[in-house]
C-alpha cells in the first residue's frame, strides 16, 4: 500500500485520509479493516450507553442542532 | 467484500460490530412487517467507512395504520422504544405527516433508528434500486451506490457526505454507473 501524504489544508488531509482508508479496506480482508473500524464503532456506543441521555435531552439537542 | 452488480448483491464477511447487530436485531423485526431500505450514513459504514454514527436512517413502506400497529407491538415486545411518543397513534401520524420517527432500545437514545416514509419520487426509487448486503449472520437491503453517492456529493454536500461519498466511490470504483450517478443528481437538483 502506498504510503500516506500529509496535506497542509486539513480538509483535504482528511479526504486524503478517506481515499487511504478505502484502499486499505479494498485490499484487506473484511475480517482485518473490520476489526480495526470496530473499535471506533464499539467504543462510541459504548460512551453514549454510560451517558445515559434521556429521550427528551436527545430530541431536545437534535432539535437544537437542526 | 464481493459486489455483483448484476445480482445487486454484496457479500461481507465482517466481524460485527455493536452497531451492526443492533440493525440486524431491528431489521429482524421490521422484515416481519414492512419493505424497508437503510439509507445514508450507515450505507458508507456497512462498506467499511471508519466512522460511528448515532442514528441509522431507512424508509419503510408506507401502510395502513393496523399494519403500523402490529410492527409498533412487535417493537416494543422486542425492547425497542420510540423516542418521539409512546402512543403508536401518534408516531403514525407523525411518520404520514412526513415526519421522521426513532426507535432506540429501551432506556437508550443512541444509537437509534431513524424511521420515514417516502415522500418523493427519488425516495421510492430507492425500493427499487436497492442492494442486498449479505453477511453470514444476516441480510440487510441499503440503497444502490449510485443513489448513496448522488445524495452525498450533490445534495447533503457536508465534509462527512463527501467523505462518505469518496469511501464509497473509491471501493467501488470501476462498478459505479456513473451516468445513473448524474441522473439521480439531476432529479435532486430540481428539488
Amino acid at each position: 500500500m502506498r504510503k500516506l501524504i500529509p496535506k497542509k489544508d486539513n480538509k483535504k488531509d482528511r479526504m486524503n485520509f478517506v481515499e487511504y482508508w478505502a484502499e486499505y479496506v479494498k485490499t484487506h480482508s473484511d475480517d482485518e479493516w473490520s476489526s480495526q473500524q470496530n473499535i471506533l464503532i464499539d467504543s462510541q456506543i459504548k460512551n453514549a450507553r454510560s451517558l445515559r441521555l434521556s429521550r427528551e435531552d436527545y430530541l431536545k439537542l437534535k432539535s437544537n442542532n437542526a | 467484500m464481493e459486489y455483483n452488480k448484476e445480482k445487486k448483491e454484496i457479500i461481507l464477511n465482517k466481524k460485527l460490530s455493536e452497531l451492526d447487530m443492533l440493525v440486524l436485531d431491528f431489521i429482524n423485526v421490521l422484515n416481519k412487517h414492512a419493505d424497508y431500505v437503510i439509507i445514508s450514513g450507515y450505507v458508507s459504514i456497512i462498506l467499511g467507512r471508519a466512522r460511528a454514527t448515532e442514528d441509522i436512517d431507512l424508509f419503510i413502506r408506507k401502510m395502513d395504520k393496523n399494519k403500523f400497529l402490529k410492527l409498533y407491538e412487535d417493537l416494543i415486545k422486542n425492547s425497542y422504544w420510540c423516542l418521539n411518543s409512546d402512543n403508536p397513534e401518534e408516531i403514525y401520524d407523525y411518520l404520514i405527516d412526513n415526519f421522521a420517527v426513532r426507535f432506540a432500545k429501551k432506556d437508550e437514545a443512541i444509537p437509534n433508528f431513524e424511521v420515514k416514509f417516502p415522500k418523493t419520487e427519488i425516495d421510492e426509487e430507492t425500493f427499487k434500486d436497492c442492494i442486498a448486503v449479505k453477511m453470514p449472520e444476516g441480510s440487510i437491503k441499503i440503497s444502490s451506490l449510485e443513489i448513496q453517492i448522488a445524495f452525498k456529493k450533490y445534495y447533503l454536500k457536508s465534509d462527512k457526505d463527501l467523505e462518505d461519498a469518496k469511501h464509497i466511490e473509491h471501493i467501488f470504483k470501476d462498478k459505479i454507473d456513473m451516468e445513473k450517478v448524474y441522473k439521480y443528481k439531476r432529479i435532486l437538483e430540481k428539488r
